[in-house]
Protein backbone atom coordinates (compact mmCIF):
# COMPACT_ATOMS: atom_id res chain seq x y z
CA UNK A 1 0.00 0.00 0.00
CA UNK A 2 1.54 3.23 -1.32
CA UNK A 3 2.37 5.99 1.58
CA UNK A 4 0.21 9.01 2.43
CA UNK A 5 0.55 11.74 0.02
CA UNK A 6 0.74 13.77 3.10
CA UNK A 7 0.99 13.03 6.22
CA UNK A 8 0.74 14.79 10.03
CA UNK A 9 1.95 12.89 12.96
CA UNK A 10 0.86 14.44 16.47
CA UNK A 11 2.14 17.93 15.56
CA UNK A 12 2.24 20.84 17.67
CA UNK A 13 2.87 24.10 17.11
CA UNK A 14 3.21 26.54 20.35
CA UNK A 15 3.59 30.84 19.72
CA UNK A 16 4.84 32.30 22.30
CA UNK A 17 4.45 35.78 22.56
CA UNK A 18 5.52 38.70 25.13
CA UNK A 19 2.67 38.32 27.64
CA UNK A 20 1.26 34.24 26.66
CA UNK A 21 2.21 31.25 25.51
CA UNK A 22 -0.54 29.69 22.51
CA UNK A 23 -0.68 26.51 21.67
CA UNK A 24 -1.67 26.61 18.00
CA UNK A 25 -2.23 23.28 17.09
CA UNK A 26 -1.79 20.62 19.35
CA UNK A 27 -0.98 16.95 18.84
CA UNK A 28 -2.77 17.02 15.28
CA UNK A 29 -2.61 13.84 13.24
CA UNK A 30 -4.01 13.62 9.25
CA UNK A 31 -3.75 11.45 6.34
CA UNK A 32 -3.97 12.89 2.32
CA UNK A 33 -4.16 10.49 0.28
CA UNK A 34 -2.53 11.60 -3.56
CA UNK A 35 -5.02 13.38 -5.26
CA UNK A 36 -7.41 14.07 -2.68
CA UNK A 37 -9.33 16.85 -2.15
CA UNK A 38 -9.29 17.97 1.56
CA UNK A 39 -10.46 20.50 3.70
CA UNK A 40 -9.55 22.10 6.68
CA UNK A 41 -12.46 23.98 8.29
CA UNK A 42 -13.04 25.46 12.00
CA UNK A 43 -13.17 28.91 13.71
CA UNK A 44 -10.77 31.70 13.24
CA UNK A 45 -8.12 30.90 15.71
CA UNK A 46 -8.09 27.01 15.29
CA UNK A 47 -4.48 26.72 13.81
CA UNK A 48 -5.67 25.61 10.05
CA UNK A 49 -3.58 28.05 8.76
CA UNK A 50 -0.78 27.74 10.75
CA UNK A 51 -0.98 23.97 9.63
CA UNK A 52 -0.69 24.12 6.13
CA UNK A 53 2.44 26.75 6.78
CA UNK A 54 4.18 24.17 8.61
CA UNK A 55 3.74 21.29 5.85
CA UNK A 56 5.20 24.39 3.23
CA UNK A 57 8.00 24.96 5.48
CA UNK A 58 7.31 28.69 6.42
CA UNK A 59 6.32 28.09 10.28
CA UNK A 60 8.88 25.18 11.95
CA UNK A 61 6.29 22.85 14.33
CA UNK A 62 7.75 22.92 18.23
CA UNK A 63 7.20 18.51 17.97
CA UNK A 64 5.68 16.06 15.43
CA UNK A 65 6.53 14.59 12.01
CA UNK A 66 5.20 15.96 9.05
CA UNK A 67 5.83 13.50 5.73
CA UNK A 68 5.28 14.09 1.82
CA UNK A 69 5.10 10.42 0.08
CA UNK A 70 6.18 8.42 3.61
CA UNK A 71 9.49 11.13 3.40
CA UNK A 72 10.21 13.08 6.49
CA UNK A 73 10.44 16.61 6.37
CA UNK A 74 13.56 18.46 8.34
CA UNK A 75 11.30 20.69 9.53
CA UNK A 76 14.12 22.15 11.71
CA UNK A 77 15.53 24.24 8.85
CA UNK A 78 14.31 25.57 5.51
CA UNK A 79 12.92 22.92 3.09
CA UNK A 80 15.34 22.16 0.46
CA UNK A 81 13.87 23.40 -3.19
CA UNK A 82 13.33 19.96 -4.27
CA UNK A 83 10.51 19.65 -1.75
CA UNK A 84 9.45 23.02 -2.12
CA UNK A 85 8.91 23.02 -6.08
CA UNK A 86 6.53 19.52 -5.20
CA UNK A 87 4.12 22.62 -3.09
CA UNK A 88 2.10 25.43 -4.55
CA UNK A 89 0.98 28.04 -1.63
CA UNK A 90 -2.15 30.20 -2.39
CA UNK A 91 -2.54 32.64 0.32
CA UNK A 92 -5.59 34.50 1.39
CA UNK A 93 -4.63 37.52 -0.42
CA UNK A 94 -3.46 37.31 -4.11
CA UNK A 95 0.02 38.38 -2.82
CA UNK A 96 1.00 39.36 -5.90
CA UNK A 97 4.24 41.83 -6.48
CA UNK A 98 3.36 45.08 -7.65
CA UNK A 99 6.19 45.99 -9.35
CA UNK A 100 5.83 42.84 -11.76
CA UNK A 101 2.84 42.26 -14.60
CA UNK A 102 0.58 39.28 -14.00
CA UNK A 103 2.52 37.05 -16.75
CA UNK A 104 5.84 38.37 -14.39
CA UNK A 105 4.17 37.79 -10.94
CA UNK A 106 3.27 34.34 -12.07
CA UNK A 107 6.91 33.18 -13.36
CA UNK A 108 8.33 34.00 -10.00
CA UNK A 109 8.50 30.27 -8.57
CA UNK A 110 10.27 29.27 -11.60
CA UNK A 111 12.65 32.20 -12.08
CA UNK A 112 13.53 31.73 -8.59
CA UNK A 113 14.01 27.71 -8.35
CA UNK A 114 16.66 28.23 -11.60
CA UNK A 115 14.67 27.77 -14.62
CA UNK A 116 11.87 29.25 -16.97
CA UNK A 117 12.53 27.07 -20.26
CA UNK A 118 10.46 27.30 -23.32
CA UNK A 119 7.95 24.64 -22.22
CA UNK A 120 7.27 26.30 -19.09
CA UNK A 121 6.65 29.64 -20.78
CA UNK A 122 4.30 27.70 -22.85
CA UNK A 123 2.86 25.75 -19.78
CA UNK A 124 2.47 29.03 -18.09
CA UNK A 125 0.97 30.70 -20.96
CA UNK A 126 -1.55 27.60 -20.97
CA UNK A 127 -2.62 28.34 -17.72
CA UNK A 128 -2.90 31.94 -18.32
CA UNK A 129 -5.46 31.14 -20.88
CA UNK A 130 -6.98 28.40 -18.80
CA UNK A 131 -7.60 30.59 -15.98
CA UNK A 132 -9.13 33.78 -18.06
CA UNK A 133 -6.13 35.79 -17.60
CA UNK A 134 -4.78 36.19 -21.39
CA UNK A 135 -5.60 39.93 -21.49
CA UNK A 136 -4.09 41.04 -18.09
CA UNK A 137 -0.47 39.10 -18.76
CA UNK A 138 1.25 42.44 -19.25
CA UNK A 139 -1.42 44.43 -16.46
CA UNK A 140 -0.22 45.42 -13.12
CA UNK A 141 -1.50 44.17 -9.81
CA UNK A 142 -2.89 47.81 -9.27
CA UNK A 143 -4.90 47.54 -13.14
CA UNK A 144 -7.06 44.49 -12.73
CA UNK A 145 -9.61 43.47 -10.51
CA UNK A 146 -9.93 41.20 -7.22
CA UNK A 147 -10.78 37.91 -8.91
CA UNK A 148 -8.26 37.89 -11.43
CA UNK A 149 -5.89 38.70 -9.46
CA UNK A 150 -6.84 35.64 -7.05
CA UNK A 151 -6.45 33.74 -10.47
CA UNK A 152 -3.51 34.80 -11.06
CA UNK A 153 -2.19 33.77 -7.28
CA UNK A 154 -4.33 30.21 -8.36
CA UNK A 155 -1.81 30.07 -11.46
CA UNK A 156 1.53 31.10 -9.58
CA UNK A 157 1.19 28.33 -6.99
CA UNK A 158 0.85 26.03 -10.14
CA UNK A 159 2.66 27.14 -12.47
CA UNK A 160 6.31 24.63 -11.24
CA UNK A 161 4.02 21.49 -11.63
CA UNK A 162 3.17 20.90 -8.20
CA UNK A 163 2.01 17.59 -6.98
CA UNK A 164 0.25 19.45 -3.88
CA UNK A 165 -1.64 22.48 -3.74
CA UNK A 166 -2.03 24.05 -0.33
CA UNK A 167 -4.57 27.06 -0.28
CA UNK A 168 -5.38 29.01 2.67
CA UNK A 169 -8.62 30.67 2.59
CA UNK A 170 -7.99 31.93 -1.20
CA UNK A 171 -11.22 33.31 -2.18
CA UNK A 172 -12.33 34.38 1.43
CA UNK A 173 -11.93 38.00 0.45
CA UNK A 174 -14.16 37.59 -2.74
CA UNK A 175 -17.85 38.34 -3.02
CA UNK A 176 -20.27 35.07 -2.97
CA UNK A 177 -20.57 35.09 -7.13
CA UNK A 178 -16.79 35.42 -7.75
CA UNK A 179 -16.20 32.48 -4.67
CA UNK A 180 -18.38 30.22 -6.54
CA UNK A 181 -17.24 30.82 -10.26
CA UNK A 182 -13.45 30.38 -8.86
CA UNK A 183 -14.73 27.14 -7.28
CA UNK A 184 -16.07 25.42 -10.42
CA UNK A 185 -12.65 26.87 -11.58
CA UNK A 186 -10.70 24.83 -9.36
CA UNK A 187 -12.67 21.51 -9.27
CA UNK A 188 -12.13 21.64 -12.95
CA UNK A 189 -8.08 22.17 -12.38
CA UNK A 190 -7.80 19.85 -10.21
CA UNK A 191 -10.11 17.35 -12.11
CA UNK A 192 -7.37 18.30 -15.23
CA UNK A 193 -4.37 17.86 -13.03
CA UNK A 194 -4.19 15.32 -10.79
CA UNK A 195 -2.83 17.09 -7.90
CA UNK A 196 -3.88 16.67 -4.29
CA UNK A 197 -5.38 20.01 -2.38
CA UNK A 198 -5.23 20.79 1.16
CA UNK A 199 -7.86 23.70 1.13
CA UNK A 200 -8.07 25.87 4.01
CA UNK A 201 -11.79 28.00 4.76
CA UNK A 202 -14.68 28.40 7.14
CA UNK A 203 -17.13 28.69 4.45
CA UNK A 204 -18.68 25.26 5.09
CA UNK A 205 -20.71 25.39 1.70
CA UNK A 206 -17.54 25.74 -0.07
CA UNK A 207 -15.70 23.21 1.88
CA UNK A 208 -18.70 20.89 1.15
CA UNK A 209 -19.02 21.65 -2.42
CA UNK A 210 -14.96 21.08 -3.01
CA UNK A 211 -14.04 18.62 -1.03
CA UNK A 212 -13.77 14.17 -0.58
CA UNK A 213 -13.17 14.83 3.12
CA UNK A 214 -12.94 17.76 5.52
CA UNK A 215 -11.14 18.29 9.05
CA UNK A 216 -12.91 20.19 11.77
CA UNK A 217 -10.33 21.61 14.04
CA UNK A 218 -11.08 23.13 17.57
CA UNK A 219 -9.54 26.03 19.34
CA UNK A 220 -7.67 26.68 22.48
CA UNK A 221 -5.94 24.83 21.92
CA UNK A 222 -6.37 24.18 18.07
CA UNK A 223 -6.79 20.48 17.55
CA UNK A 224 -8.54 17.79 15.35
CA UNK A 225 -12.11 16.77 16.38
CA UNK A 226 -13.89 15.10 13.74
CA UNK A 227 -13.47 13.40 10.13
CA UNK A 228 -15.95 14.36 7.52
CA UNK A 229 -16.26 12.26 4.55
CA UNK A 230 -18.07 13.74 1.59
CA UNK A 231 -19.73 10.93 -0.43
CA UNK A 232 -21.41 13.60 -2.91
CA UNK A 233 -20.46 12.19 -6.64
CA UNK A 234 -18.04 13.60 -8.77
CA UNK A 235 -17.79 15.26 -11.31
CA UNK A 236 -19.73 18.06 -9.05
CA UNK A 237 -21.04 21.55 -10.25
CA UNK A 238 -23.13 24.44 -8.77
CA UNK A 239 -26.55 22.75 -8.67
CA UNK A 240 -25.69 20.10 -5.99
CA UNK A 241 -25.72 22.68 -3.69
CA UNK A 242 -29.91 22.45 -3.93
CA UNK A 243 -29.54 18.51 -3.09
CA UNK A 244 -30.96 17.58 0.25
CA UNK A 245 -27.53 15.56 0.44
CA UNK A 246 -25.55 18.41 0.28
CA UNK A 247 -27.46 19.88 3.09
CA UNK A 248 -27.49 17.12 5.23
CA UNK A 249 -23.64 17.63 5.04
CA UNK A 250 -23.70 21.18 5.64
CA UNK A 251 -25.97 21.07 8.34
CA UNK A 252 -23.90 18.19 10.32
CA UNK A 253 -20.88 20.58 9.46
CA UNK A 254 -22.74 23.57 10.82
CA UNK A 255 -23.84 22.42 13.83
CA UNK A 256 -20.39 21.26 15.10
CA UNK A 257 -18.97 24.67 14.20
CA UNK A 258 -21.78 25.76 15.77
CA UNK A 259 -21.26 24.26 19.37
CA UNK A 260 -17.37 25.53 18.52
CA UNK A 261 -18.42 28.78 18.25
CA UNK A 262 -20.85 28.62 21.25
CA UNK A 263 -18.53 26.68 23.84
CA UNK A 264 -15.82 29.68 22.32
CA UNK A 265 -18.69 32.67 23.65
CA UNK A 266 -18.78 30.46 27.41
CA UNK B 1 2.78 49.34 -21.73
CA UNK B 2 -0.18 49.21 -19.82
CA UNK B 3 -2.94 51.84 -19.01
CA UNK B 4 -0.69 52.99 -15.99
CA UNK B 5 1.92 54.90 -18.09
CA UNK B 6 -0.43 56.53 -20.33
CA UNK B 7 -2.83 57.66 -17.97
CA UNK B 8 0.15 59.65 -16.26
CA UNK B 9 0.42 62.00 -18.96
CA UNK B 10 -2.28 64.30 -18.53
CA UNK B 11 -1.11 64.88 -14.90
CA UNK B 12 2.24 65.44 -15.71
CA UNK B 13 1.65 69.01 -17.12
CA UNK B 14 -1.29 69.80 -14.63
CA UNK B 15 2.22 68.94 -11.84
CA UNK B 16 4.62 71.54 -14.46
CA UNK B 17 2.12 74.28 -14.85
CA UNK B 18 0.57 74.30 -11.66
CA UNK B 19 3.86 74.98 -10.09
CA UNK B 20 5.03 77.70 -12.46
CA UNK B 21 1.96 79.45 -12.20
CA UNK B 22 2.45 80.07 -8.74
CA UNK B 23 5.44 80.93 -9.43
CA UNK B 24 4.56 83.44 -11.98
CA UNK B 25 1.49 85.32 -9.32
CA UNK B 26 4.37 85.24 -6.72
CA UNK B 27 6.71 87.15 -9.34
CA UNK B 28 4.41 89.48 -10.19
CA UNK B 29 2.82 89.82 -6.51
CA UNK B 30 6.65 91.03 -5.49
CA UNK B 31 7.91 93.34 -8.82
CA UNK B 32 4.19 95.30 -7.79
CA UNK B 33 4.97 95.74 -4.10
CA UNK B 34 8.75 96.43 -4.84
CA UNK B 35 7.71 99.18 -7.25
CA UNK B 36 4.94 100.38 -5.71
CA UNK B 37 5.15 100.06 -1.68
CA UNK B 38 8.58 102.14 -1.17
CA UNK B 39 10.40 99.03 0.38
CA UNK B 40 14.12 99.94 0.22
CA UNK B 41 15.81 97.69 -2.77
CA UNK B 42 18.53 96.25 -0.21
CA UNK B 43 15.21 94.45 1.57
CA UNK B 44 13.22 93.81 -1.38
CA UNK B 45 14.70 93.95 -4.75
CA UNK B 46 12.34 93.94 -8.10
CA UNK B 47 12.13 90.25 -9.23
CA UNK B 48 13.09 92.17 -13.00
CA UNK B 49 16.07 93.65 -11.80
CA UNK B 50 17.19 90.32 -10.23
CA UNK B 51 16.64 88.47 -13.21
CA UNK B 52 18.34 91.25 -15.14
CA UNK B 53 21.06 91.56 -13.02
CA UNK B 54 22.11 87.57 -12.91
CA UNK B 55 21.36 87.45 -16.82
CA UNK B 56 23.82 90.35 -17.19
CA UNK B 57 25.94 89.16 -14.93
CA UNK B 58 25.95 85.43 -15.41
CA UNK B 59 28.53 84.23 -18.00
CA UNK B 60 31.79 86.15 -16.90
CA UNK B 61 31.06 86.83 -13.08
CA UNK B 62 28.81 84.09 -11.53
CA UNK B 63 29.24 81.09 -14.22
CA UNK B 64 32.31 79.83 -12.89
CA UNK B 65 30.97 79.62 -8.87
CA UNK B 66 28.01 78.50 -10.61
CA UNK B 67 29.57 75.53 -12.12
CA UNK B 68 31.73 74.63 -8.87
CA UNK B 69 28.66 74.38 -6.87
CA UNK B 70 26.71 72.68 -9.13
CA UNK B 71 29.58 69.89 -9.17
CA UNK B 72 30.40 69.61 -5.88
CA UNK B 73 26.54 69.39 -5.33
CA UNK B 74 25.83 66.64 -8.05
CA UNK B 75 29.02 64.88 -7.22
CA UNK B 76 28.46 64.68 -3.73
CA UNK B 77 24.90 63.83 -3.90
CA UNK B 78 25.61 60.34 -6.15
CA UNK B 79 28.08 59.38 -3.74
CA UNK B 80 25.56 59.90 -0.71
CA UNK B 81 22.98 58.09 -2.59
CA UNK B 82 25.49 54.91 -4.05
CA UNK B 83 27.20 55.13 -0.30
CA UNK B 84 23.43 55.88 1.39
CA UNK B 85 22.16 52.68 -0.54
CA UNK B 86 25.34 50.15 0.14
CA UNK B 87 25.60 51.18 3.78
CA UNK B 88 21.77 50.57 4.34
CA UNK B 89 21.67 46.98 2.38
CA UNK B 90 25.06 46.03 4.46
CA UNK B 91 22.88 46.79 7.43
CA UNK B 92 19.84 45.27 7.38
CA UNK B 93 21.35 41.93 6.63
CA UNK B 94 21.51 41.58 10.36
CA UNK B 95 18.84 42.57 12.84
CA UNK B 96 21.00 42.69 15.74
CA UNK B 97 23.30 45.48 13.57
CA UNK B 98 20.15 46.99 12.65
CA UNK B 99 19.22 47.89 16.13
CA UNK B 100 22.64 48.81 17.17
CA UNK B 101 23.88 51.02 14.43
CA UNK B 102 19.83 52.63 13.98
CA UNK B 103 20.38 55.42 16.61
CA UNK B 104 23.83 56.29 15.72
CA UNK B 105 22.46 56.92 11.82
CA UNK B 106 19.73 58.71 13.09
CA UNK B 107 22.04 60.70 15.68
CA UNK B 108 23.59 61.65 12.57
CA UNK B 109 20.86 62.94 10.79
CA UNK B 110 19.73 65.38 13.74
CA UNK B 111 23.35 66.78 14.34
CA UNK B 112 24.02 69.64 11.42
CA UNK B 113 26.98 67.85 10.49
CA UNK B 114 27.73 71.29 8.26
CA UNK B 115 29.03 72.53 11.43
CA UNK B 116 32.02 70.54 11.14
CA UNK B 117 32.85 72.41 7.65
CA UNK B 118 35.47 74.33 9.24
CA UNK B 119 37.56 71.41 11.30
CA UNK B 120 36.88 68.92 7.47
CA UNK B 121 38.82 72.22 5.82
CA UNK B 122 41.45 71.68 8.36
CA UNK B 123 41.73 67.88 7.72
CA UNK B 124 41.18 67.93 3.93
CA UNK B 125 42.82 71.71 2.95
CA UNK B 126 41.36 73.99 0.63
CA UNK B 127 40.86 72.57 -3.02
CA UNK B 128 37.30 73.61 -3.75
CA UNK B 129 37.00 69.93 -4.58
CA UNK B 130 37.29 68.93 -1.09
CA UNK B 131 33.55 70.17 -0.44
CA UNK B 132 32.22 66.87 -2.16
CA UNK B 133 33.07 65.39 1.44
CA UNK B 134 31.38 67.98 3.17
CA UNK B 135 28.58 66.92 1.16
CA UNK B 136 28.29 63.30 1.12
CA UNK B 137 29.05 63.46 4.98
CA UNK B 138 25.30 65.80 5.28
CA UNK B 139 23.48 63.72 2.53
CA UNK B 140 24.85 60.21 3.16
CA UNK B 141 22.45 59.64 6.98
CA UNK B 142 19.69 60.75 5.50
CA UNK B 143 19.43 58.40 2.82
CA UNK B 144 20.70 55.41 5.04
CA UNK B 145 18.09 56.14 7.24
CA UNK B 146 14.90 55.99 4.75
CA UNK B 147 16.68 53.29 2.83
CA UNK B 148 16.83 50.91 5.81
CA UNK B 149 13.57 51.86 7.05
CA UNK B 150 12.28 50.35 3.79
CA UNK B 151 15.08 47.20 3.79
CA UNK B 152 13.66 46.19 7.14
CA UNK B 153 10.23 46.78 6.89
CA UNK B 154 8.85 43.96 4.69
CA UNK B 155 5.75 42.61 5.16
CA UNK B 156 4.60 39.54 6.69
CA UNK B 157 2.72 37.95 3.23
CA UNK B 158 5.79 39.05 1.45
CA UNK B 159 8.12 37.47 3.68
CA UNK B 160 5.65 34.36 3.33
CA UNK B 161 5.85 34.51 0.02
CA UNK B 162 9.60 34.63 -0.35
CA UNK B 163 9.91 31.60 1.85
CA UNK B 164 6.95 29.40 -0.16
CA UNK B 165 8.53 30.06 -3.34
CA UNK B 166 12.18 29.05 -2.31
CA UNK B 167 14.10 32.04 -2.42
CA UNK B 168 17.37 31.94 -1.15
CA UNK B 169 18.62 35.61 1.24
CA UNK B 170 20.10 37.54 -1.97
CA UNK B 171 16.96 36.64 -4.29
CA UNK B 172 14.79 37.77 -1.47
CA UNK B 173 16.74 40.92 -1.19
CA UNK B 174 16.65 41.53 -4.95
CA UNK B 175 13.59 40.13 -5.70
CA UNK B 176 11.26 40.96 -2.89
CA UNK B 177 12.87 43.84 -0.49
CA UNK B 178 14.49 46.28 -2.82
CA UNK B 179 11.83 46.81 -4.84
CA UNK B 180 9.43 46.99 -2.15
CA UNK B 181 11.89 49.51 -0.61
CA UNK B 182 11.97 51.65 -3.23
CA UNK B 183 9.11 54.24 -2.12
CA UNK B 184 11.38 54.65 0.75
CA UNK B 185 14.42 54.51 -0.71
CA UNK B 186 13.59 57.73 -3.05
CA UNK B 187 12.69 59.38 0.10
CA UNK B 188 15.66 59.02 1.12
CA UNK B 189 17.06 60.50 -1.82
CA UNK B 190 15.04 63.17 -2.59
CA UNK B 191 15.72 64.23 1.31
CA UNK B 192 19.36 63.82 0.55
CA UNK B 193 19.44 66.03 -2.37
CA UNK B 194 17.91 68.82 -0.45
CA UNK B 195 20.51 68.14 2.15
CA UNK B 196 23.46 67.96 -0.20
CA UNK B 197 22.54 71.56 -2.07
CA UNK B 198 22.03 73.04 1.59
CA UNK B 199 25.81 71.62 2.42
CA UNK B 200 27.62 72.35 -1.01
CA UNK B 201 25.95 76.18 -0.12
CA UNK B 202 27.27 75.75 3.30
CA UNK B 203 30.66 74.59 2.09
CA UNK B 204 31.04 77.70 -0.16
CA UNK B 205 30.03 80.38 2.55
CA UNK B 206 32.55 79.25 5.31
CA UNK B 207 35.70 78.23 3.46
CA UNK B 208 37.66 79.92 0.13
CA UNK B 209 36.81 82.13 -2.58
CA UNK B 210 34.83 80.09 -5.21
CA UNK B 211 31.37 79.04 -5.34
CA UNK B 212 28.06 80.55 -5.24
CA UNK B 213 28.59 81.20 -1.33
CA UNK B 214 31.07 82.40 -1.47
CA UNK B 215 30.01 84.94 -4.51
CA UNK B 216 26.60 85.78 -1.97
CA UNK B 217 28.83 86.78 0.47
CA UNK B 218 30.72 89.02 -1.59
CA UNK B 219 27.40 90.02 -3.39
CA UNK B 220 26.03 91.19 -0.07
CA UNK B 221 29.32 93.17 0.98
CA UNK B 222 28.94 94.87 -1.71
CA UNK B 223 25.50 95.76 -1.47
CA UNK B 224 24.76 94.09 -4.65
CA UNK B 225 21.26 92.64 -2.82
CA UNK B 226 19.52 92.31 -6.31
CA UNK B 227 22.72 90.25 -7.08
CA UNK B 228 22.49 88.02 -4.28
CA UNK B 229 18.88 86.93 -4.33
CA UNK B 230 19.32 85.95 -7.78
CA UNK B 231 22.60 83.67 -6.68
CA UNK B 232 20.47 82.15 -3.94
CA UNK B 233 17.39 81.57 -6.73
CA UNK B 234 20.19 79.95 -8.69
CA UNK B 235 21.73 77.71 -6.03
CA UNK B 236 18.19 76.68 -5.01
CA UNK B 237 17.34 75.78 -8.91
CA UNK B 238 19.77 73.75 -8.56
CA UNK B 239 18.25 71.22 -5.73
CA UNK B 240 15.10 72.09 -7.50
CA UNK B 241 15.84 70.35 -11.19
CA UNK B 242 18.18 67.21 -9.20
CA UNK B 243 14.95 66.56 -7.15
CA UNK B 244 12.22 66.66 -10.08
CA UNK B 245 14.87 64.01 -12.25
CA UNK B 246 15.19 62.26 -8.92
CA UNK B 247 11.15 61.95 -8.94
CA UNK B 248 10.88 61.63 -12.58
CA UNK B 249 12.78 58.73 -11.69
CA UNK B 250 10.71 57.62 -9.13
CA UNK B 251 7.41 57.97 -11.59
CA UNK B 252 8.63 55.15 -13.85
CA UNK B 253 10.30 53.25 -11.18
CA UNK B 254 7.62 53.02 -8.26
CA UNK B 255 4.75 52.68 -11.00
CA UNK B 256 2.34 50.96 -8.24
CA UNK B 257 2.22 53.93 -6.12
CA UNK B 258 0.07 56.20 -8.04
Amino acid sequence: MPAPKIEFRNVTKIFHTRSQTIVAVQDYSMQVETGDFVSIIGPSGCGKSTLIRMLDGIIQPTSGEILIDGQKLDTSRRLPRDILRRMGFIFQKPNLLPWYTIRQNIALPNKIMGKLTKEDEAYMDSLIDMVGLTHYRDAYPVEVSGGALQRAGVVRAMVHKPEILLMDEPFGALDEMMREQLDIELLDIWKNLGITIVFITHNVEEAVLLSSSIYVMGTQPGRLLERVEIGLPRPRELGVITTERFAAYERKLTGLIGKLELKNIK
Amino acid sequence: MTALRRKRKPLQWVNLIAPLAVLAAIFLVCEIIARTSGISEYILPAPSKIVTGVWNKFPADISPHFLLTLRVTLLGFLLATALGMVLAALISQSGLVTKAVSPVIIWLVITPLITLIPLLTLWLGYDPMQRVYVVVIQATPIITLNTLNGFTNLDTEKKELAKAVGCTKLQRFCKITFMNAMPQVFTGIKLGCINATIAALSADIVSGNIGMGFKIKQYIKYNNIDLAYGSIILVALIGLVTYYIVESIEHKVVLWKN
